[in-house]
């Protein structure tokens, strides 16, 4: 029954759309899953993530739209016909049976051979390395090895696409982090299509082919992860993935964009003529320097407030005259002056790192 | 996991000052169920004396446990033993669907208006209740006009004090203590259990018997035991609907006690009915486990064998003394 998965599935949902009562949750969705692709779902909660993995996995029923697996139809299937698979995020792992019992339930239910089952389980808990805990029970495991049955017991099936809601989040983070780059490592092995759903940008970013960034029930942008964080497609974007000071009721006055406070911007390409617009500016992307007398063109003046150490940069937080904050951020290694609280300061930025957004796209 | 840690920390604490905790009901416990059970145990070594005497153990013997075993009480127990085992069976077979729908399908807010609707004729008093079935069951009750004014029965039949009778009333006085302990064990599973159980492949009747009936299984032994032990001694139930053929063994040794005044063969009585009570408990129990492992024994995965075979070698060499 179930295919071989080298080189994974296209998974692909058209205007998919789902209510609860009175709201809707997930809003004429489309998205394109390419073969063996690492997919990453995006969203604050109550985005609608977690309802688009679950209309997949066949838990939830769309009220309209269509759902395609390799160009067919699943939409009205059954959970238990559709040839993906879950990773939940409690894990949902069979307390009753030992983990080898686990990764082996859903090969039992399609009554593969006995044989086959013995190989198959065994050697996917070689790929997740739990082959010596073959027989204990979950209760018996640590959270990050149970995530790893949980795992197993999906891809034992060779699911055309593997569906994970959140996976991770029960760890912690230096564990997430070994776990993140292990999954990645398991994915480009097997070349399934994963569909990854996750609140936690780093994550999202550090692993993914493609990142979808939902708010609202729909996908604001879907791009690379690189892509996704320097140009991002609107306000949303900006703000959700990494930080950014923005500068709101920014208005164009002769070729130059201009806030309601008197900073002044000059982006890259030219600015939309008109109308009210918001303008973000990423904290590493900021230069401090010794206050100036005049104030050029995409440059603030301010007051170092304070001044925080994160490890590998620091980041400082500087009120300008206004009374608006902004906040920068310097390698610890490469920054060419170091500030104290109290010292008047000017930052300033490149024409690349001015990002404009139609004011509109604000909600 | 945590399950582990609870252990662990239990362990820990000055083990004195936990036993203490113990003390009040142990008190309770020795008092008022382990002396009054040595009681029943010594008086059946004696025997009646005379014809206004209740016990008298001045003279030791086995001779009452001879006496229980022959005629009539067996075939009473026989009776009681039937009467137990399919009201049990009964019990079981309407609680678990029952409990499934009320934990699984019932949404929260009727949850528990349903289950205080179980509950309620529950707390109502024994007897009553009991007897509430008496009117029903006469021969001129509403049941009984009703089935047959159906024409589905004569105008001899009467249901009341009959097998039946009993059968019906032990099934309804016990089954809010086998739906209690099952509803439990089944609410405390989360959807996602049956979810993932789906998404592996899974059909309904797959996924209630594969994790459901499993891990509700705890709840189901729970239940078993709360009905089945009572209901072997229980003689209210007999008594009010039986009549002459529908008696058991409660109600043949309160009848020792009460108009024989024969304290000694009443206990003696009473001890045989414990012990095969705990016996049957005892036997069931343990063909239940054995099946149990036989089941698992065969599903076993050859990396299994394997790691536990790794396992033991790891903990053998580790610890060399």
């Amino acid at each position: 029954m179930s295919t071989d998965a080298s080189g994974g599935s296209t998974l692909e949902l058209r205007g998919v759309t789902k209510r609860f009562g009175g709201s809707t949750v997930v809003d004429s969705l489309d998205l394109v899953l390419r073969p063996g692709e690492f997919v990453s779902l995006l969203g604050p909660s109550g985005c609608g993530k977690t309802t688009t993995l679950r209309m997949i996995a066949g838990f939830e029923q769309p009220d309209s739209g269509s759902i395609l697996l390799d160009g067919a139809e699943i939409g009205g299937l059954p959970a238990n016909k559709r040839e993906v698979n879950t990773v939940f995020q409690s894990y949902a792992l069979f307390p009753h049976l030992t983990v080898a019992g686990n990764v082996a339930y859903g090969l039992r239910q399609r009554r593969v051979a006995k044989a086959e089952i013995a190989e198959r389980v065994a050697e996917t808990l070689q790929l997740v390395r739990l082959d010596r805990f073959a027989d204990r029970k979950p209760a018996q495991l640590s959270g990050g090895q149970q995530q790893r049955v949980a795992l197993a017991r999906a891809l034992v099936n060779r699911p055309r696409v593997l569906l994970l809601d959140e996976p991770l989040a029960a760890l912690d983070r230096q564990l997430r982090e070994e776990v993140q780059i292990e999954l990645r490592l398991i994915q480009t092995r097997l070349r399934t299509t994963f569909l990854f759903v996750t609140h936690d940008q780093g994550e999202a970013l550090a692993m993914s082919d493609r990142v979808a960034i939902m708010n609202g029930g729909r996908i604001e942008q879907l791009d690379e992860p690189e892509t996704v964080y320097e140009r991002p497609a609107t306000r949303f974007v900006a703000g959700f993935v990494g930080q950014q000071n923005f500068f709101d009721d920014v208005r164009t006055d002769a070729g130059v964009l201009v806030d309601a406070d008197g900073v002044r911007f000059l982006p890259a390409s030219a600015p939309p003529a008109g109308a009210a617009a918001t303008v973000a500016i990423r904290p590493e992307a900021i230069t401090l320097r010794p206050e100036s007398a005049e104030i050029p063109v995409n440059a603030c003046a301010g007051v170092v407030e304070a001044v925080n150490t994160l490890g590998d940069s620091r980041q400082y937080v500087i009120r300008a005259a206004s009374g608006r904050t902004l906040v920068t951020r310097s390698a610890r290694v490469t920054e060419p002056q170091r500030f104290s609280p109290g010292e008047r300061v000017l930052a300033s930025w490149s024409p690349d790192h001015v990002a404009v957004f139609p004011a509109a796209s604000a909600a | 996991m945590s399950r582990m840690a609870r252990t662990r920390t239990s362990g820990r604490g000055p083990r004195g000052s936990s036993t203490l905790l113990a003390v009040p009901g142990g008190i309770w416990m020795l008092v008022f169920f382990i002396v009054p059970i040595l009681v029943v145990v010594w008086y059946s070594f004696g025997q009646k004396p005379g014809l206004y005497g209740t016990h008298d153990n001045s003279v030791l013997s086995l001779d009452r446990y001879g006496e229980a075993l022959s005629g009539a009480f067996l075939l009473t127990f026989a009776n009681t033993l039937q009467i137990a085992v399919i009201g049990t069976l009964i019990c079981v077979l309407i609680a678990v669907p029952f409990s499934y729908w009320l934990a699984v399908k019932v949404t929260p807010k009727w949850r528990y208006v349903v289950l205080a609707l179980v509950l309620v004729p529950y707390w109502t008093n024994f007897l009553i209740r009991t007897l509430g079935w008496q009117i029903l069951l006469a021969p001129e009750g509403p049941v009984t006009v009703l089935l047959r004014q159906l024409g589905l029965v004569d105008a001899a039949f009467s249901m009341l004090y009959t097998k039946g009778a009993v059968q019906l009333g032990v099934v309804y006085n016990y089954l809010p203590l086998m739906i209690l302990p099952i509803f439990v064990a089944m609410e405390r599973l989360t959807p996602a259990l049956r979810e993932a159980s789906k998404d592996l492949g899974a059909g309904r009747w797959g996924t209630f018997r594969q994790v459901t009936l499993p891990l509700a299984a705890p709840g189901i032994v729970g239940g078993v035991v709360l009905v089945f032990i009572p209901l072997m001694g229980d003689y209210i139930t007999a008594q009010v609907l039986g009549g002459a053929k529908g008696n058991m063994v409660g109600q043949m040794i309160a009848g020792q006690f009460q108009q024989g005044q024969n304290w000694a063969l009443g206990s003696a009585m009473s001890v045989t009915l414990i012990l095969i009570t705990l016996l049957s408990v005892v036997l069931v129990g343990a063909v239940g486990i054995v099946c149990g492992a036989i089941l698992r024994a065969r599903r076993r995965l050859p990396i299994e064998r394997t790691a536990a075979a790794a396992t033991a070698a790891r903990t053998g060499t580790e610890v060399p003394a």
